[in-house]
């Protein structure tokens, strides 16, 4: 209940700082010694809020759906991407976690190349993959790998943290019990990883959305609200509230993911719950 | 036959690099069936590798560990002893009966068996109505007991304990001084407990083993036989007498030496 009126409040205030600068900024901008230090205020830069809600409700072209209809279809296409390139990246990052920890070499060598390949500007990555999977797999297919190549990342290096976690102690106890390398995994690392992994989790839910929007728009791929963004952005200087409908989808989609993986935290994380201490 | 046999054991860390180092020396321990013995001594004597020698958690350079007549390592497949340390480790995302369980459950013990035996054990260290809690929601003496509970649900012939009770306070650490003397009484077990606490350690052992550093050896061996182990024998002359003997042999100066 205070958690919902936490976020109502912080709306407000996001609200609040749009239409205050809007009412009190420069229509031209700001501009210092020849640099624009604050954007522009007027009605083509920052159309007022309601401006974007009420065209939300009107039709997309003149006789057709309405924009919100068009934004939401946008949007569950775009999900479907983010959610395959989620689940692949977080697989491929749990993987390559749990062999990061078994081998102290792979670690090593491997880890170095995982942080490199964030480095790589994913606008020039992307066409050299629908380049070579376009061939064989459908375009939404590829966008998803693309999202799974930015998810993949916090999950490798924060599941690798977690599964690094457990103490000394932990680790003897379960040398103590002649428990091997897989029973040390399933029974004490990946339950001390679950803190770890979680904010992982977020971060990849995240990234997928992003290297799903961008992916969608780098490769041309129709259908999803990265090409919508795109789309709506040419009509910027006739209709500006347009693009913003699409972005605020874009936004709820980030929303509504991170959503979802939060609630994979539920089931996982009881006994975080209980804070009470008992004294004997 | 000895519950644990340790014999000319030597072990060096980090061999052939220029921070080598020599935590034991040449050291020989036998600890008898249902004896208490302590390892006392300053710190970075080897106390705690010489436990974990005993318990194959580390290999002895030299020398060989006998545990119950079984090569140590042998001895730990069998899981033939149960451990505890100073923290007591519990895996927070268990409950308390879960992580007594856990030993049992490795063992491949059924369901019904092991929660069985993980309440039994549970009572003996008076915790039978908190099985359902989280360890988070215990206070240290409590996580403390509940090690121990796990450390004896395999109901190991041999309980190795490195300061179980160094991170608790002295109340609380005298009481559950004297419930472990119940329970090694009650279940037979052997036991090796590392502690820098000589008053502990004299209240507690049948025998006191005093260790020096650099290189980690033992310098005595002192046997204490009190009246009685209770409140009275912790007013007793005989527990001060053995308190000042070790206190002697830790300074260096020892009244006797034994190996």
């Amino acid at each position: 209940m205070r958690k919902l009126l936490y976020a109502v409040v912080g709306l407000v205030v996001a609200v609040a700082l749009w239409e205050g600068y809007k009412a009190v900024g420069n229509p031209d901008g700001t501009v210092l010694f020849g640099v624009r230090v604050l954007p522009r205020a007027d009605d083509l830069s920052m159309p007022h809020l309601w401006t974007v809600l009420e065209r939300l409700g009107r039709p997309e072209l003149t006789g057709g759906r309405p924009v919100w209809i068009v934004v939401v279809r946008a949007c569950l296409f775009t999900l479907g991407i983010t959610a395959v390139g989620f689940v692949i990246g977080a697989v491929v990052g749990l993987l390559l976690a749990v062999v990061m920890e078994r081998f102290r070499i792979v670690e090593r060598g491997l880890l170095p190349y995982v942080i490199l390949s964030q480095t790589v500007p994913l606008v020039a990555l992307a066409p050299l993959v629908a380049g070579w999977g376009g061939t064989i797999m459908p375009a939404w297919a590829v966008v998803s790998l693309i999202a799974a190549y930015l998810a993949f990342f916090p999950v490798a290096v924060g599941m690798l943290r977690g599964l690094q976690s457990p103490s000394a102690s932990g680790v003897e106890l379960m040398r103590s019990y002649a428990a091997g390398w897989w029973r040390t995994l399933v029974k004490l690392r990946f339950p001390s990883s679950l803190p770890y992994l979680f904010p992982a989790l977020r971060l990849a839910g995240a990234a997928a959305v992003v290297g799903a929007v961008v992916g969608e728009i780098s490769t041309g791929t129709r259908g999803g609200v990265g090409r919508l963004i795109i789309e709506y952005s040419r009509e910027a200087t006739s209709d500006p509230a347009k693009v913003y409908t699409a972005m605020l989808g874009a936004a709820l989609l980030g929303l509504v993911v991170a959503g979802l993986v939060s609630l994979l935290e539920l089931p996982l994380m009881r006994h975080r719950r209980h804070v009470e201490v008992v004294t004997l | 036959m000895s519950a644990v046999v340790v014999s000319s054991v030597t072990k060096t860390f980090n061999i052939g690099r220029t921070d080598e180092v020599t935590a034991l020396s040449e050291v020989d321990l036998t600890v008898g069936d249902g004896e208490f013995v302590s390892l006392i001594g300053p710190s970075g004597c080897g106390k705690s590798t010489l436990l974990r020698l005993i318990a194959d958690l580390i290999e002895p350079s030299t020398g060989t560990v006998t545990v119950a007549g079984k090569g140590a390592g042998q001895a730990r497949k069998e899981q033939a002893y149960g451990i505890a340390f100073q923290q007591a480790g519990l895996f927070e995302w268990r409950t308390v009966l879960r992580n007594v369980e856990l030993p049992l459950e490795l063992r491949g013990m059924g369901k019904a068996e092991r929660k069985a035996r993980a309440e039994e054990m549970l009572t003996l260290v008076g915790l039978e109505d908190f099985g359902g809690h989280y360890p988070a929601q215990l206070s240290g003496g409590m996580q403390q007991r509940v090690a121990i509970a796990r450390a004896l649900a395999v109901q190991p012939p041999l309980l190795l304990m490195d300061e179980p009770f160094g991170a608790l306070d002295e109340m609380t650490r005298e009481r559950l001084q004297s419930e472990l003397l119940g329970i090694c009484a009650k279940t037979g077990t052997s036991t090796v407990f590392v502690t820098h606490s000589i008053s502990e350690a004299v209240f507690l052992s049948d025998r006191v083993v005093v260790m020096s550093a650099r290189p980690g050896r033992i310098t005595a061996s002192v046997t204490v036989d009190l009246p009685s182990r209770d409140d009275a024998g912790r007013q007793s002359p005989p527990f001060f007498d053995k308190i000042t003997e070790v206190r002697q042999a830790l300074r260096g100066t020892p009244l006797k030496t034994v190996s």
